[in-house]
């Protein structure tokens, strides 16, 4: 089939799913605190988090780049799912012809030490954790840790054994997670924009639409921008890199810039957002929270631009390249086409 | 509402070019000081566009019929993109290449591209664009610069400015009034091919901040014009200027006007090992923006090439690409200013200085940021 014609019915088919599952009320509820298992189960029937799993295992065998658009899909519902984390450590899990135990699986940010402890975040419905670790990364059971909710950004688990865990071939699941945060956050910029396009349409102020103001306009033009910027980037991101060595042959140099590039953006389009909203948009009332907080708690998570630029400058510096642009070209571009024939013009 | 771009890669028999254009450049280029090639697109060097010429690589969009390579666009993107990384000199030919002769093919007679074409492809003719005038800035529907018809061809009067090379180009594309009154707006506007060197044509340079003397005021008095100076409709200008600005927004010299102070920095950053902590976040931050920019400016002009009219998707280009471009002095001000106790190198501070100064333009020529950010919300539907 065409790859073209898959990418749109997957993308429709997400974005039907979590428009009927993932309501702001819905997602209200799961981020209080509720339970996330009928969502969750609605993403399993569907078939969502098997996506990379090879086909030989029962998976969709998909790569990262046609399965972003479930990625942003959910980002646009803001739904508080494992969803990019289960795809990879299920596919990561298949491919080392290890057992896919059911649930979903939370991708985990290990905090040093000895410890078994890491972070997760956005992990309602999860059943497991991927913690790396030096030696590989762990598969452990939520149920059986110790958890720490203190903070807004993300829950703090602790093991006080891994007993015998699956272990997974070491890989950069940093990278990884920065994978599936970042096309979260692109989703939901997406629907930002649109929903602050809606609002400053209907939203009159001096006899017209405040859309009517050079200077909101103005504003809503910088948001496309970085809307824009935001999911090339995490286009980019989705591409295999030489050699493919990260989880699903994710490129950890691709990332870097994309997550950093998202960062930026968030911050901006949030921003502008709220700027627009007015002071409708701070009440708790309003879902405009659902997508910014998703923003704002996606950059911390993964690494934020901080992280990702030192790694990338650092990336640059460790090779001889002298030009930036030869840089980009030959680690951050997509791969070359090889066999399209170049245009001849018709006089 | 705008739909995401699908990413897009140069096709393999255009890069194929791209290593001859690297050797060729890696020949002439490297000689010139980092704060001449900082000129990027507004470098000039008659000398360096007839090498180009001469290598075949001058109106490679042009069909070979008229003298050029017959090639598509991202053939000119993958040779554009090396010339402007590596700063060559460029500005001779550019606008005859990137404008002009497009405009020529799209919207002259037979006999007006087989007279100009080939002359262009051979480097032998330089055109400049008269849009703005003294009072006509970004409402350039105000034109008021006159063309009148009379026995056998147009008189002209009035006067153009910030026509970057008019001193040193053979011929001008002029949006001029030939019908109507100023309230008539973009109804009963044309453009001309003005050969510069008619009575009745001054140019007068103009210096700019930099100590660069790279446009100019050209006052027309009385300057008659033959039948066939006309290019395209009677009436029709506004339509081919519009047609024209689109293609111009979103190519690689919106992303790469500052690439030869940031290539420079970095050098400064290997030699001296003066990358600390924070110089190598913001390279990579730069790194990252410059790799979405141009899988941007990629994706738009695959739209081109399909033969699409992304005209929103270039403004939004344009617009982050010049902050970028002007985020790099910025930028690097601080950096270079970090530790009081490190002189960089003179060569690195000329560049700054110069790209420094320059930057605002960036944002202007070609329409300023709040114009493209009015085209912006008109796409988004806002207006
Ligand atoms: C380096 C350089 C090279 C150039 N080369 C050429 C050339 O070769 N040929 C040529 O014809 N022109 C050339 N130009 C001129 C260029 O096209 C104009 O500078 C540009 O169109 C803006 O016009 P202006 O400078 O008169 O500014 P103005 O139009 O006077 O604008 C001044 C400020 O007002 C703002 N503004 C104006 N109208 C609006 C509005 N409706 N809403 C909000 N803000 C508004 C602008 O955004 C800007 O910030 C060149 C300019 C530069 C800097």
């Amino acid at each position: 089939m065409d790859a073209v014609v898959t990418d749109d019915l997957l993308a429709q088919s997400a974005a039907e799913l979590f428009a009927r599952h993932a309501t702001p009320a819905a997602v209200r509820a799961i981020l209080g605190g509720g339970p996330a298992g009928v969502l969750w189960s609605a993403v399993e029937e569907a078939g969502f988090a098997d996506a990379l799993v090879p086909e030989e295992a029962g998976g969709a065998g998909l790569g990262p780049a046609d399965a972003l658009p479930v990625l942003l899909a959910a980002g646009r519902a803001a739904a508080p799912l494992p969803l990019g984390g289960t795809m990879l450590a299920r596919a990561a899990l298949a491919r080392a012809g290890m057992a896919v135990p059911s649930g979903a699986i939370a991708l985990a940010e290990a905090l040093p030490g000895e410890a078994l402890r890491g972070r997760v975040a956005a992990h309602g419905a999860a059943e497991w954790v991927l913690l790396p670790r030096p030696g590989g990364a762990r598969l452990l059971p939520v149920a059986e840790a110790e958890r720490d909710d203190a903070s807004p950004y993300g829950t703090v688990l602790r093991w006080a054994s891994a007993g015998n865990a699956p272990t997974l071939p070491e890989a950069d699941w940093m990278a990884a997670g920065a994978w599936a945060t970042l096309a979260a956050m692109a989703g939901a910029m997406e629907r930002i924009l649109e929903e602050t396009v809606r609002y400053a349409t209907e939203r009159r102020q001096f006899g017209r639409a405040i859309a009517a103001f050079q200077a909101v306009q103005q504003q809503i033009s910088v948001m496309t921008e970085d809307v824009f910027a935001a999911r090339i980037a995490a286009q980019l991101a989705s591409l295999p890199g030489e050699g493919g060595t990260g989880v699903a042959g994710l490129d950890t140099a691709r990332i870097a810039a994309a997550k950093a590039r998202i960062g930026e953006a968030a911050s901006r389009v949030a921003g502008i957002a709220h700027a627009v909203h007015g002071a409708m948009g701070i009440t708790a009332e309003v879902d405009l929270h659902l997508w910014t907080g998703l923003l704002h708690r996606g950059r911390l998570r993964f690494g934020a631009e901080s992280h990702w630029n030192a790694w990338l400058g650092a990336e640059f510096l460790r090779g001889a390249e002298a030009q930036s642009l030869a840089f980009v070209r030959a680690r951050l571009a997509p791969p070359l086409a090889e066999n399209r024939p170049a245009e001849e013009t018709t006089p | 509402m705008l739909t995401a771009l699908p990413l897009s890669t140069i096709p393999a028999a255009d890069e194929a070019l791209r290593p001859a254009i690297r050797a060729f450049l890696a020949e002439h280029v490297p000689g010139i000081p980092p704060e001449i090639r900082a000129r990027s697109w507004m470098g000039f060097d008659a000398g360096f566009s007839r090498a180009l010429a001469a290598k075949g690589w001058l109106g490679l969009t042009f069909p070979k019929e008229y003298g050029g390579a017959g090639l598509g666009p991202f053939a000119r993107y993958v040779l554009v993109e090396e010339l402007l990384a590596a700063g060559a000199p460029v500005s001779a030919h550019w606008i005859a290449d990137r404008q002009s002769g497009p405009l020529i093919l799209r919207f002259g007679t037979e006999a007006q591209r087989r007279f100009h074409l080939p002359r262009i492809c051979r480097g032998e003719s330089f055109f400049c664009i008269g849009m703005s005038e003294p009072d006509t800035g970004s409402d350039l529907a105000s034109v008021s610069t006159r063309a009148v018809r009379e026995e056998g061809g147009w008189r002209l009067n009035g006067a153009k400015i910030w026509t970057t090379n008019a001193h040193h180009s053979h011929y001008m594309i002029a949006l001029v009034r030939s019908s109507g009154t100023a309230q008539d707006r973009h109804k009963g506007l044309s453009q001309f091919i003005i050969d510069l060197s008619l009575p009745g044509v001054t140019i007068s340079p103009i210096r700019d901040l930099a100590g660069d003397a790279h446009f100019s005021e050209v006052v027309f008095r009385d300057v008659l014009l033959p039948e066939d100076a006309l290019i395209g409709e009677e009436g029709g200008g506004w339509a081919q200027v519009n047609a024209e600005l689109a293609f111009e927004r979103s190519g690689p010299e919106r992303v790469l006007s500052s690439v030869v102070l940031l290539d420079a920095w970095i050098g400064w950053l290997r030699a001296e090992g003066a990358a600390d902590a924070q110089s190598t976040a913001l390279l990579g931050r730069l790194l990252g923006h410059l790799a979405v920019l141009r899988a941007m400016s990629v994706a738009v002009t695959d739209r081109l090439v399909r033969g699409e009219s992304p005209v929103v998707e270039a403004a939004l280009v344009k617009d982050l690409g010049t902050e970028f471009e002007q985020a790099i002095p910025a930028l690097l001000e601080d950096r270079l200013g970090a530790d009081p106790a490190r002189e960089p190198p003179a060569a690195l501070l000329r560049t700054l200085a110069y790209t420094s100064a320059m930057a605002p333009s960036y944002s202007l020529r070609g329409g300023t940021r709040e114009i493209l950010r009015g085209m912006i919300a008109r796409g988004m539907g806002l207006r």
